[in-house]
């Protein structure tokens, strides 16, 4: 398996709270890692160091083994780091297929200078853009809401919206902040699918993830995070197993 | 100066300034109150080369507004479009009212007096309707390059800009250049809307470039309807046709005067309660 990401020493403190602490982590291409600890434990913010929404006071962070760590957040996307939000951010005054078409790193439709000069190109990219996105639709059995508001649509289909416009970024390292969060019925059986199924492509997955069951039955390595630490890494069977981390975790 | 005329002109450059005002702050979300410092940086521009360099032609130097007004919005820009918001409001205030300042106290504007004498590039009976028809095609030309922009696959981008700006960064769009561009683009409009003012009016005085103004070009954008192609030019006609349509009241100055502000406050007011949107607005947005 080829190493996509790599994290090593990554150093951030908000004041008096350190939210990463000499974080290493490698994932590789096919894993689908589990990244499970209490609230606060530095999760989304690890989440939020790899891709570049904060930065980090120390370490490095490799892609691909090219050192990404100066690069901002928009480059970092461009490189092929692909993330969703705890909260969707979805683009809510736009259809389901316009939040897709947002999607793709590099677009020629959005440079002024191409549209105004180079129109065949940006009719035939958006062309294959809205294939390539009703695709990703059908793939989740959603082709039908293409047209509909994305705000419209039940909370479950916005999370899966949310994974398919991260999907059409089409990164090598898929980031997803607790996916399951909310999710219920056809969608979560929807969601445990396609997550599989990009992993199987050779993309390298990082779950943040409270259900369980979800990273029990997905993940084949776990990491658990506590105060910024990262306090084991592992199978999650040892992960679940460890009373220490019971404890932390679960109080008890 | 023909007086019809001179009003027609009037609401084809307000069209212009009202069109790029809702390019900036109806679909670009910038809430930027300066717009009428670029129509200002535009005049004087085009005045000021007009005056000491009679032998440049006079689209030259329309051109040198619009070209002045894009770099000194590209000033503004990269300075002040990385805080939004309240922050942003306050900034471009800040400039309006600085840059104003600074025309007002310097000898080559004229100073307080305003750049008067610019010359006349058009002469004769037919200078009115020619100068209607170049300011008409300019403001056509406006609405059709923001409509342009607008929609298509420019206008998604725009708009998911709008909606979530950190969900649109991190698939990889580079948030602060379109937002310069579209600043840019929209204050280089109001310059050429400046430069034509200047060429017909012959005259600019920095008093009509003040906040004044620019509650005049919001309140066109927000009664027309802001983020729509279409709202700024109802609302720039009905803003400058309404105070000639009460002139034929033939009500005594004492009562005309106060009518106007009277009328333009109910007319925000009334608005605000029961068409938000606007004129040609669908529905309530979020700016």
């Amino acid at each position: 398996m080829t190493e996509i990401l790599r994290v090593e020493g990554l150093q951030k403190r908000f004041g008096g709270i350190v939210v990463s602490d000499n974080v290493h982590l490698t994932i590789a291409s096919g894993e689908i890692l589990g990244l499970i600890g209490p609230n606060g434990a530095g999760k989304t913010s690890l989440f939020n160091l790899i891709s570049g929404v904060l930065k980090p006071d120390a370490g490095s962070i490799f892609l691909n083994g090219n050192q990404i760590d100066g690069a901002p957040l928009y480059k970092r996307a461009r490189m092929g780091i692909a993330r969703t939000w705890q909260n969707m951010l979805l683009f809510r005054t736009m259809t389901v297929l316009d939040n897709l078409l947002i999607g793709p790193r590099d677009y020629p439709g959005e440079s002024i200078a191409r549209l105004t000069f180079d129109r065949a190109a940006v009719r035939t990219a958006e062309a294959a853009m809205k294939d390539r996105a009703l695709g990703i639709l059908t793939r989740m059995g959603l082709e039908q809401t293409a047209g509909s508001l994305v705000v419209d649509l039940p909370f479950g289909q916005q999370k899966l919206i949310g994974l398919a416009r991260t999907l059409m970024n089409d990164g090598d390292l898929l980031l997803l902040d607790e996916p399951m969060a909310g999710v219920e019925g056809a969608a979560y059986e929807t969601m445990q699918r396609i997550v599989r199924q990009e992993a199987e492509a050779g993309r390298a997955v990082c779950v943040v993830e409270h259900n369980v069951s979800f990273i029990r039955d997905l993940c084949s390595r776990a990491v658990f995070m506590a105060q910024g630490k990262i306090l084991q890494d592992g199978t999650v069977e040892e992960l679940i197993s460890s009373s220490v981390l019971t404890e932390l975790y679960f109080g008890v | 100066m023909d007086y019809p005329i001179t009003i027609a002109i009037s609401i084809a450059i307000y069209t212009i300034l009202a069109a790029s005002y809702n390019l900036v702050l109806g679909y670009g979300g910038l809430s930027t109150v300066a717009h009428p410092i670029f129509f200002a940086v535009g005049a004087y521009t085009a005045g000021l080369m007009a005056v000491d360099f009679p032998e440049i032609p006079a689209f030259v130097n329309v051109i040198a507004g619009m070209g002045t007004a894009v770099v000194v919005s590209v000033l503004l820009a990269g300075s002040s479009l990385r805080v939004s918001g309240d922050y942003l409001l306050i900034a471009s205030l800040g400039f309006q009212l600085g840059l104003l300042q600074l025309i007002k106290n310097l000898e080559f504007t004229g100073g307080p007096g305003g750049l008067s004498a610019i010359p006349s590039t058009l002469v004769g009976p037919m200078r009115g309707p020619a100068f209607l028809a170049i300011c008409g095609a300019a403001a056509v030309a406006c609405v059709f390059v923001v409509r342009a922009i607008v929609n298509g696959p420019y206008g998604r981008a725009i708009s998911a800009m709008r909606d979530e700006e950190l969900a649109f960064t991190a698939l990889g769009r580079n948030a602060m250049s379109m937002k310069i561009a579209i600043f840019a683009i929209g204050c280089g409009m109001a310059g050429g809307a400046g430069g034509l003012y200047a060429y017909y009016f012959q005259y600019v005085s920095p008093d009509q470039f003040d906040v004044l103004a620019s509650a005049a070009i919001l309140t066109m954008v927000v009664l027309g309807g802001m983020g729509t192609v279409y709202g700024p030019v109802v609302g720039a006609v009905l803003l400058l046709a309404i105070p000639q349509a009460i002139t034929f009241l033939q009500l005594p100055p004492s009562i005309m005067a106060p009518m106007q502000g009277i009328i333009f406050t109910l007319l925000v007011l009334a608005f605000l309660f029961l068409r938000p949107a606007g004129i040609l607005g669908t529905k309530g947005r979020p700016i």
